[in-house]
């Protein structure tokens, strides 16, 4: 099992869906920040994080994403996830993401609410 | 512009300062100084935390001004604006130029105090967004633990409960690295690690300091005594009913500001929970692969079991001038006792074999030998030539540590006579009027040795005498003291029921068997075969 996480990002015509593979922890988180906040300022308003790959997330990767999510309501755009494990997704839940990000059971249909098809 | 206008311009530029992030406030602020004041250069010290010392926060590039300000100092300058509350102090503005009104000095000093405000606010905002989220992460520990409780006890499968187990315990304890290692005699080898572990096996050294501590234990900093070039290291056993049966060790807690830090004593007390929490799960997942085993074994003795009833007869033969009894009496572990019966021209052929071997194995070994055995009776070959046909076969085509036994033998009532052929198996006896004869082996197992030949012997067998076939369940048949039947007992027996028919013989013997051995367990199946020819009819002499 990988420590090292890896985002790919898919451009989308409204914003990308950014896959990642491996631990969300602060090193995972900062690179997920990175591609994000790079995306956001090149206008990207609506980012699909897609972790289906992602089987962990420690607290501090959590409070990264948060930071994203806050940022990108700053610019009134929006975050969503899809594809969360059981346990992530509780997480998600317990530690409030799900209050201010959208979470979808899988891609398909995130796409299509978000408006992020091809 | 009138002063009530620049006033709420200022205003407005110092509350937009609420969204902004720390590094970014000092040049914000020094700007909207500069801005709505007759000043043009200045700096900015702000204080990021509370009780923390004033630092440097921005400054105009003519100005000379220290990077660290006491509370008490006060900063060159035309004039100075505190940036405080009645009991806060956020920092200091000291701005140059020229001379100010005292309008301007008025506004200057409100600023100050409202700007202070705003950062009083941002800063309770701030904590009590961190307090939520810390509340709110005891309450996932919390739950995580709860959640891990049902969660891994309900995995029954080894390999996914070690993944959940790691996964689990490198987020509740923000590690970077973690394994999880299982006993294996007095050592403890990783069954699964989330990134490199030193070696396959923990350190005798470590090993001992674990199991020696009983709880959580933290290993020096820089210790790389289970992760290559960590910075701290933590283990905790996992205690079974009777014995540590793994230990769970991570290693390099996160901190948010991107560092690595040694693992905090509640870590530690979370650690030792979760592991309590992995000890029933891995019992139970243990006990249920055991109890799968136990089924499956006890499917597949089911299964050898009646593969044996189905080749067994299911009746004895009826041949004029013979009488026949039979017992088979299977063990609860399905061993390898057979018996048939064939007929041919008012001859019986019966044979009694064991296989080497129990369940599955042997019964499959068996139906090939029954296989095998009445295609080469049909042949009509005679008992020398299908021993040694068995015997090529099973030799070819079985494992090697599969050989059978075997007493085959026919009776010709009408010409008085026993083949036979004993390839390994006990003696049977011959009981004629009160004399009781051994026919005793004369080869080697079938399948022991591919170019074995065996000869078919032949004894007179006269009208009335009975011979006995026995398997060994009969004669090693073992009481619960470990003491065998043992043919003298048999002996024994057979004299005393010389002149009985096959099935009370039969019945003798099992009787005798059962109540030596009791109340102790069935070892080995026991097989017995006897058959009789008809006594010669006696005429009375004419008077």
């Amino acid at each position: 099992m990988s420590e090292e996480l890896k985002v790919a990002v898919d451009r989308r015509p409204n914003g990308a869906i950014l896959y990642t593979k491996g631990y969300i922890n602060n090193v995972g988180g900062e690179e997920i920040a990175n591609r994000a906040y790079e995306l956001m300022d090149q206008g990207a308003k609506t980012l699909l994080l897609n972790l289906r790959e992602t089987k962990i997330v420690n607290s501090i990767g959590i409070s990264i994403l948060i930071e994203i999510i806050e940022k990108m309501m700053e610019k009134e755009g929006a975050i969503a996830f899809c594809c969360l494990t059981p346990v992530i997704l509780k997480t998600f839940h317990i530690m409030g993401l799900a209050n201010y990000a959208k979470i979808f059971e899988n891609e398909d249909s995130a796409v299509k609410e978000l408006g992020l098809g091809n | 512009m009138p002063l009530v206008h620049r006033f709420a311009d200022f205003l407005h530029d110092l509350q937009q300062l609420e969204k902004a992030a720390f590094p970014s406030q000092g040049p914000l602020i020094l700007d909207a100084f500069t801005r709505h004041s007759p000043f043009d250069a200045g700096a900015v010290w702000l204080r990021e935390v509370r009780g923390g010392g004033m630092r440097l926060a921005a400054k105009s590039q003519s100005c000379v001004a220290p990077e660290i300000l006491d509370d008490d100092a006060t900063p060159d300058g035309r004039v100075v604006v505190p940036i405080r509350t009645g009991k806060d102090n956020f920092g200091v503005v000291a701005l140059l130029g020229d001379q100010a009104t005292d309008e301007d000095l008025q506004m200057l000093k409100a600023a100050g105090a409202y700007l202070a405000t705003v950062l009083n606010n941002q800063r309770l905002s701030q904590e009590m967004r961190e307090g939520d989220f810390q509340l709110k992460y005891r309450l996932w520990e919390l739950e995580s633990l709860y959640d891990i409780g049902l969660s891994i006890a309900g995995t029954l499968n080894i390999d996914a409960l070690a993944d959940e187990i790691l996964f689990r315990m490198i987020s509740l304890i923000n590690a970077r690295r973690a394994a999880l290692y299982l006993r294996e005699g007095d050592r403890f080898r990783v069954y699964r690690s989330f990134g490199d572990t030193r070696s396959e096996f923990l350190d005798d050294e470590v090993t001992l300091q674990i199991v020696s501590a009983g709880e959580a234990i933290t290993f020096g900093d820089g210790s790389e005594c289970i992760f290559p070039g960590c910075f701290a290291t933590v283990a905790v056993p996992i205690k079974g009913n009777n014995a540590i049966i793994g230990v769970l060790a991570a290693a390099d807690r996160e901190t948010r500001d991107g560092g690595i830090a040694a693992f905090e004593p509640n870590e530690l007390r979370l650690l030792s929970l979760f592991a309590n929490q992995v000890a029933i799960a891995l019992e139970n997942a243990r006990l249920h692969k055991e109890a799968l085993a136990k089924q499956a074994m006890e499917r597949e003795m089911e299964l050898a079991a009646t593969i044996q009833r189905d080749i067994l007869p299911k009746g004895l033969p009826k041949i004029e001038g013979i009488e026949v009894a039979a017992l088979s009496k299977p063990a609860k572990q399905v061993g390898g006792d057979y018996h048939a019966f064939f007929e041919r021209e008012g001859t019986l052929t019966t044979i009694v074999a064991d296989v080497a071997g129990k369940s599955m194995p042997a019964a499959l070994l068996v139906s090939a030998f029954h296989a095998a055995l009445h295609l080469l009776f049909a042949e009509g070959r005679e008992l020398g030539e299908i021993a040694t046909e068995l015997n090529r076969h099973l030799h070819n085509w079985s494992a090697e540590n599969k050989f059978v036994t075997m007493i085959l033998i026919t009776i010709d009532p009408d010409a008085e006579t026993l083949q036979f052929v004993n390839a390994g198996h006990n003696p049977c006896y011959v009981l004629t009027g009160g004399r009781i004869e051994q026919l005793k082996s004369h080869g080697l197992p079938i399948g022991i040795l591919g170019s074995s030949r065996y000869m078919t012997q032949t004894r007179p067998f006269f009208a009335g005498s009975a011979v006995v076939l026995y398997s060994d369940g009969i004669s090693e048949a073992e009481n619960a003291a470990g003491e065998e039947f043992e043919n003298e007992r048999l002996e024994t027996l057979l004299a005393a029921h010389a002149n009985d028919s096959p099935a009370q013989i039969r019945d003798a013997i099992a009787a005798a068997v059962d109540a030596f051995v009791a109340d102790a367990p069935q070892k080995d199946d026991q097989t017995l075969v006897i058959a009789r020819t008809r006594p010669p009819v006696t005429t009375a002499p004419l008077t």
